[in-house]
């Protein structure tokens, strides 16, 4: 019923107006593997729509938990695993109520 | 937020350093948000993220152990001050005339604690979950429902036919942002509580259809209750237990399409004490048929 007004990928200049971060820094994150981002043939990247989530999760981990991009790194990889091996918990806890 | 910042992190007021260090890292871990996705969360780390400002910078702590929760409102030059007056009475309690800390903002500085790493952009808050946990009949009805979570009222409207795990978002709900960014939403998971009558498995509903054994034997019309009302079942004749009759879209109602179905189990019943004539017609009935439910 609603047209979709999210684009399904952002720029790097996108990413950077959405999350204040200078585009240099954005392009970091990617290098260090913090964001997903995909390159074109002109070497330009793009980033899924949830970036701009993650990359506040990253700001909020390495404030609040003083957490070096290393670190925060792991701790978004965990907490990625222990997403999904929850969901596939809730599927199997799946009872009669 | 008014607690005690040594009860806060959980340390005797005589904690050295060290302690109260390793007794804020461990909380804070256990509290930060993007860990702990309960709604209370938020508030719990940044209590102890404060506690922790000010119980590791002796400066502050001295003056916190001296003063107690009024510290900020005391001068710094408070010991000058008290000479000066010759031991009079302490005036600088919150007057308005005291100024100085009259002007402190303390969301500013709870909102510091998610920009301390030196970038000072808006950082939009925490998606947070909290667990809501609902009757059969409420999640077949929905409706509007009011609740509390973490001391925060909220009017929640339930859309019908909500099932097990399902996540009913509330946008901007969840944890605050801090430097202007917006707030996180808060996710309440539905849970459906055991119902005594109901079983669900999807939006279909199992209910057990209890019935006489002359009912299952010759058919018969019987009334049984579901979420959404009374409704006639027709028993066809020769129904043993266990067969489900199957009651088409009266099970759980589907905002987004086709409902659910509502199986009647049927299960016949006994009478546990049978009655002079009801023993006869029992034993002339066992004595006529030849049904053998076990025979090959």
């Amino acid at each position: 019923m609603y047209p979709l007004t999210k684009p399904v990928r952002l720029s790097t200049n996108r990413v950077s107006a959405h999350t204040g971060l200078h585009p240099e820094l954005v392009r970091r994150f990617a290098a260090l593997g913090l964001i997903e981002c995909a390159a074109d043939e002109t070497g330009r990247l793009w980033f899924p729509p949830e970036t701009v989530a993650r990359i506040a999760r990253i700001q909020r981990l390495r404030s609040g938990l003083s957490l070096n991009y290393t670190s925060v790194g792991l701790v978004l990889d965990l907490l990625d695993r222990i997403r999904v091996l929850e969901a596939q918990a809730r599927g199997s806890d799946r009872r009669w109520t | 937020m008014a607690r005690d910042f040594y009860e806060a992190l959980g340390v005797p007021r005589g904690a050295n350093s060290e302690e109260i260090q390793r007794a804020y890292r461990k909380l804070a871990r256990q509290y930060h948000p993007d860990v702990n996705r309960d709604p209370g969360a938020e508030d719990r780390f940044k209590e102890v993220s404060e506690a922790y400002e000010v119980l590791s910078d002796p400066e502050q702590r001295k003056r916190y152990d001296r003063f107690g929760a009024d510290f900020r409102r005391i001068p710094e030059d408070y010991d000058e001050r008290v000479g000066a007056g010759r031991g009079g009475r302490t005036v600088y309690t919150s007057g308005p005339g005291s100024g100085g800390f009259e002007d402190f903002d303390f969301e500013d500085l709870l909102g510091g604690f998610f920009r301390r790493g030196g970038r000072s952009g808006p950082i939009p808050g925490a998606d947070q979950e909290a667990v809501l946990t609902l009757s059969v009949e409420e999640a077949y009805r929905g409706g509007q429902r009011r609740l509390t979570i973490s001391d925060r009222e909220l009017d929640v409207t339930i859309p019908p036919g909500v099932v097990d795990g399902q996540r009913i978002r509330l946008s901007g709900q969840g944890g605050r942002g801090s430097g202007g960014g917006t707030a996180g939403d808060l996710f309440l998971v539905v849970r459906i509580a055991p119902h005594p009558r109901y079983r669900l498995e999807g939006r279909d509903i199992i209910v057990d259809l209890p019935v006489t054994p002359w009912e299952a034997a010759l058919g018969a019309t019987v009334p049984i209750m579901t979420p959404g009302g009374d409704v006639k079942v027709r028993v066809v004749p020769g129904s043993s237990s266990g067969r489900r009759l199957r009651l088409r879209g009266e099970g759980m109602p589907n905002p987004r399409g086709t409902p659910g179905d509502l199986y009647a189990v049927v299960k016949i019943m006994v009478p546990k004490r049978l009655g002079k004539r009801e023993r006869e017609l029992f034993e002339e009935l066992a004595a006529v048929s030849d049904f053998d439910p076990r025979g090959s």
